[in-house]
């Protein structure tokens, strides 16, 4: 469950017409993240459910409300994070929340707030709260959280981290790679393709292997020419789906970033696949390639999907092959 | 005096190939009313026949194969292997020069040295039980048919039958001696029965149970966990002054016996009590007798031990006196003190004690022979494939053979309780003892790794976090297993056991491990236990390097600590900050203890140690407490 919103928050939320547990909270579609995040495992809810292998479809990225957007910061917010009341710490956290961005003056009393020590459900709103400001600020105290033996804790300082940015922060995720807890592992796995962290890109192959599902989809966001290669040569060692949502990521990014020739490799390490889920996969990206994305590529899929339509399991032709 | 003739059938009769001596029936013949001689018709016995030579007996290995239908022998003084087939229903023995076997109706010898028949016999049914030979002829007790009664022949080693005795009195294992046979019977006692009249002679009433007579060194003996010698101190041996030897009393795994009982068939097939097996050889002694090489030995599966006996009982007249004492042997070394381990690549089927050391083979066939004093592996042969059961006899052999690298009893020790074979958990909980008892560092050392192996067994794992606690040495190993941290990518899926190694490092007021310990606070994987009793080492050791890691575990567990383990802790770390954190731990402290968000369990011992500690009392004073619990 997200966690709790106050009155004012929730009022708020009434008169904008949104449903804030899950526009607001982190683990909802991501208001600032790029569409990979608003994908990823922290659209789904709680980290228990995160899932092991397929995002699901990409969603269009959601827009912020200009009058969000421009939340201020009640001035008295940071007075009331002081009070050492609960109730008026919590009220503050969020407020912090609806500011977003705007709360990052909050920060600094937020993190002084948790190194001094809370109890655990207002310590996961001041972590909750500090993700939604994505302050770079914010992310040492979070790596100490990122270690809290309370597991819910760990879960929630992860995807905060993976808000905040920043070197500690991308640490704090590698090392999440290798927490005892499977959730907290897939939430990291996630966290450092969000965070574009390149120099993590070893770890998530390392991850994979250890079945870290989740990293699949980061190594589609962040490979290069040979390492995508890597990635697609893991089809048929690693579950397809996994291996999949790595290639999908891949597929549907910047030409300046994944080459149109890397994209046709990839294409074709899932056509030599010849199986009804190799065409059921084509297919779902054939659907959804954008109208100005590369038509070279768009070929590649089209006669991917045609070439293992036949396939047992396919479920009829694509596209391509209806109106040829 | 009452004499009653026993009503129980029992029958002596020439066997139908061979030429009986005077063979007829004697109902006195092994009668249970019969009344103790005082030693008279042994004493007879032994100025007839004790200063007979009694020939070597083959150091032979015989390998039971296939579906218990082959059998394999392994001359160890030279000699060819050779094969014999033949369905088996029991174990063969080697007696004297040959081996016995008994199967599929038939009894039958075999040349240990060449493996080629001397003789088969019908045997009922009868399962073979033992057997004697003095180079000449072979007596052989069997168990009747249908388990109730016993059957002993006398065989010539031209295949005639000299003696056949049907009782039904449960026999044990015989041995020869010019021409007299010693079976022992009821437990307690010996009757030596005329092989050409098949009289008996004598009896001896012996003080220990007894199921075996054998020959060995030179000399008869009788027992099964007891070597008693025939000797001129035989006689005595109903008033229990036999020479006689006994191994020490000590902790073995499995129970394990010296010899199974003679009066039972064993198994053609090893069974687990081939496999947890003890070996001594007694030998002549002034004293009367004597444990050889001052040495016995125990088998668990593949586990093999060697111990000091050498302060074995040995009880016997001295210099046939006729005092009648009892005397134990003085001895300066420990009765019973594990010498050295040896662990094997596969189970131990069966073995015999040898002058210098034990020879044992395994389960694969192969034949190693152990250095007494080291354990060291000698030599090793291999019988070229797997065993269902092995016998091997040594006499004459001494073992002998280019000494390998002798390693320290730690490291033995240490090689094999960390053995990931679970069938020895028991045997190795007994090693983990003997190995805490050692002073080494390489104790140390292998304790932690067992402490830190994922495998361990949970009741070997809790006797190894235990000691571990307690030792006061081999900081470096402790403090390098500190550096471990629980690392899934890595493969590192169990945490080192940092509470006793807390617990040890704080008793030692190893400081150097101050920060590899307070990494440990934050370690979410280590156990809540773990976590406990690192903080309280810490309020020993930790220096002000710590203080970051302090404030922060404080901060972070004094409103959330999940239960009383981690409110300890918290405690603890409360005390660390007191004494090293000049800069404020007081007042964070003090913070905390009247915060109402602190856990009560925390807030009450935080407030009671302020009270306790005046802020000029705390500096430098962090020599208090032991580590472990003293958080709560």
């Amino acid at each position: 469950m997200p966690p709790p919103l106050s009155p004012v928050l929730r009022v708020v939320s009434f008169l904008l017409g949104l449903s804030l547990p899950s526009f607001f909270s982190p683990h909802g579609h991501g208001l600032s993240l790029d569409g990979a995040w608003g994908r990823s495992a922290f659209a789904q809810g709680r980290a228990s459910q995160v899932p092991s292998a397929v995002p699901p479809p990409p969603a269009p990225p959601q827009v912020l409300p200009p009058q969000l957007q421009r939340a201020a910061l009640p001035r008295d917010a940071i007075k009331r994070l002081k009070s050492g009341d609960p109730a008026q710490i919590r009220s503050a956290l969020d407020d912090v929340r609806i500011s977003a961005k705007a709360g990052a003056p909050a920060v600094p009393t937020i993190v002084e707030l948790l190194a001094r020590g809370m109890p655990a459900d207002v310590t996961e709103a001041a972590i909750d709260t500090l993700g939604d400001t994505e302050s770079e600020a914010a992310s040492a105290e979070l790596s100490w959280y990122a270690r809290h033996r309370d597991v819910a804790i760990r879960r929630s300082a992860v995807q905060a981290l993976a808000r905040t940015r920043g070197g500690v922060a991308v640490n704090a995720l590698r090392a999440g790679l290798s927490d005892v807890d499977p959730a907290v592992r897939g939430l990291s796995a996630t966290g450092l393709g969000a965070l574009k962290a390149k120099e993590a890109i070893g770890d998530l192959f390392v991850a994979l292997d250890h079945k870290v599902g989740e990293s699949s989809a980061s190594i589609g966001l962040l490979c290069t020419l040979d390492e995508c290669d890597r990635l697609a040569a893991k089809l048929g060692s690693q579950p397809f789906g996994v291996v999949t949502s790595g290639i999908d990521q891949a597929l549907f990014r910047f030409s300046a970033d994944v080459s149109d020739d890397i994209k046709l490799k990839l294409v074709g390490r899932v056509r030599e696949l010849g199986t009804g889920e190799a065409n059921r996969f084509l297919r779902g990206v054939q659907a959804k390639w954008p109208k100005r994305g590369s038509q070279r590529v768009k070929q590649a899929i089209d006669q991917a999907v045609l070439a293992t339509s036949g396939s047992p399991g396919a479920g009829g032709q694509g596209e391509e092959g209806k109106a040829p | 005096m009452k004499r009653q003739v026993v009503g129980a059938a029992l029958l002596v009769f020439c066997g139908s190939g061979g030429a009986c001596g005077a063979g007829q029936t004697r109902l006195s013949l092994l009668s249970t009313e019969w009344e103790d001689d005082g030693g008279a018709s042994i004493g007879r016995v032994w100025q007839r026949v004790g200063s007979a030579s009694i020939p070597q007996s083959a150091d032979v290995v015989v390998g039971i194969a296939g579906q218990a239908d082959k059998i394999i022998g392994l001359p160890l003084g030279g000699g060819s292997q050779w094969a014999f087939a033949h369905r088996l229903d029991a174990r063969p023995v080697v007696a004297g020069k040959v081996v016995v076997g008994s199967g599929s109706g038939e009894v039958f010898a075999l040349d240990a040295h060449t493996g080629g028949l001397l003789w088969r016999l019908p045997a009922d049914g009868g399962a073979l039980l033992g057997a004697g030979d003095d180079g000449s002829m072979t007596a052989v007790t069997l168990r009747r048919a249908g388990g109730t009664g016993s059957v002993l022949l006398a065989v010539g080693h031209d295949g005639k039958t000299i003696q056949q005795i049907v009782t039904d009195k449960a026999l044990g294992a015989p041995a020869v001696l010019g021409r007299m046979v010693f079976v022992p019977w009821a437990g307690q006692y010996v009757s030596v029965i005329d092989a050409d009249s098949g009289d008996e002679t004598a009896r001896v009433t012996l003080r220990a149970e007894t199921s075996h007579a054998w020959t060995a060194g030179g000399a008869l003996w009788f027992g099964e966990n007891t070597f008693i010698r025939f000797d001129e101190h035989i006689s005595d041996a109903s008033r229990g002054r036999a020479s006689m030897v006994t191994l020490p009393v000590r902790e073995l795994p499995g129970m394990p016996k010296v010899m199974p009982s003679g009066a039972t068939p064993v198994p053609a097939q090893a069974t687990a009590d081939d496999k947890a097996r003890m070996y001594a050889r007694p030998v002549g002694a002034a004293a009367g007798a004597a444990i050889e090489d001052g040495r016995f030995y125990a088998t668990y599966f593949r586990i093999a031990m060697g111990f000091d006996a050498s302060a074995a009982g040995h009880e016997s007249k001295q210099g046939g006196t006729s005092s009648g004492r009892p005397g134990r042997v003085p001895s300066s070394a420990e009765p019973g003190k594990l010498l050295w381990v040896h662990l094997h690549p596969a189970d131990l089927l069966g073995g015999a004690a040898a002058a210098g050391g034990i020879v044992l083979c395994d389960e694969q066939g192969k034949v190693a022979t152990l250095d007494a004093n080291t354990g060291a592996v000698l030599t090793q042969v291999d019988l070229g494939e797997p065993l269902e059961a092995c016998v091997v006899n040594v006499d004459a052999q001494s073992a002998a053979g280019g000494l390998a690298e002798v390693r320290p009893l730690a490291a033995q020790l240490a090689d094999a309780v960390l053995a990931d074979d679970p069938q020895l958990v028991v045997a190795q909980r007994m090693l983990l003892r003997e190995l805490v008892a050692l002073p080494d560092e390489t104790a140390t050392k292998a304790l932690v790794d067992l402490a830190s192996d994922p495998r361990t067994s949970p009741d070997l794992l809790a006797d190894a976090r235990t000691a571990l606690a307690n030792r006061r040495n081999g900081a470096s190993y402790m403090v390098a297993a500190l550096a471990r941290h629980y690392d899934f990518l890595r493969d590192v899926l169990r945490a080192p056991p940092v509470g006793p190694i807390a617990q040890a490092l704080g008793a030692m007021k190893e400081r150097s491990a101050a920060s590899l310990l307070a990494a440990h606070l934050l370690e979410p994987a280590d156990t809540d236990d773990d976590t406990m009793r690192a903080a309280a080492a810490l309020s020993v050791i930790a220096g002000p390097g710590e203080v970051p890691v302090l404030r922060q575990f404080f901060g972070m567990y004094r409103a959330i600590a999940a239960d009383d383990d981690i409110a300890a802790a918290v405690v603890s770390v409360g005390q660390a900050l007191l004494t090293v954190d000049d800069a404020g731990g007081r007042a964070l402290v003090e913070a905390a203890a009247a915060d109402a968000t602190t856990v009560a369990y925390a807030r009450e011992r935080l407030q009671a140690m302020l009270s306790e500690t005046k802020p000029s009392e705390v500096a430098g004073t962090n020599d208090a407490g032991e580590g472990g619990k003293k958080g709560k």
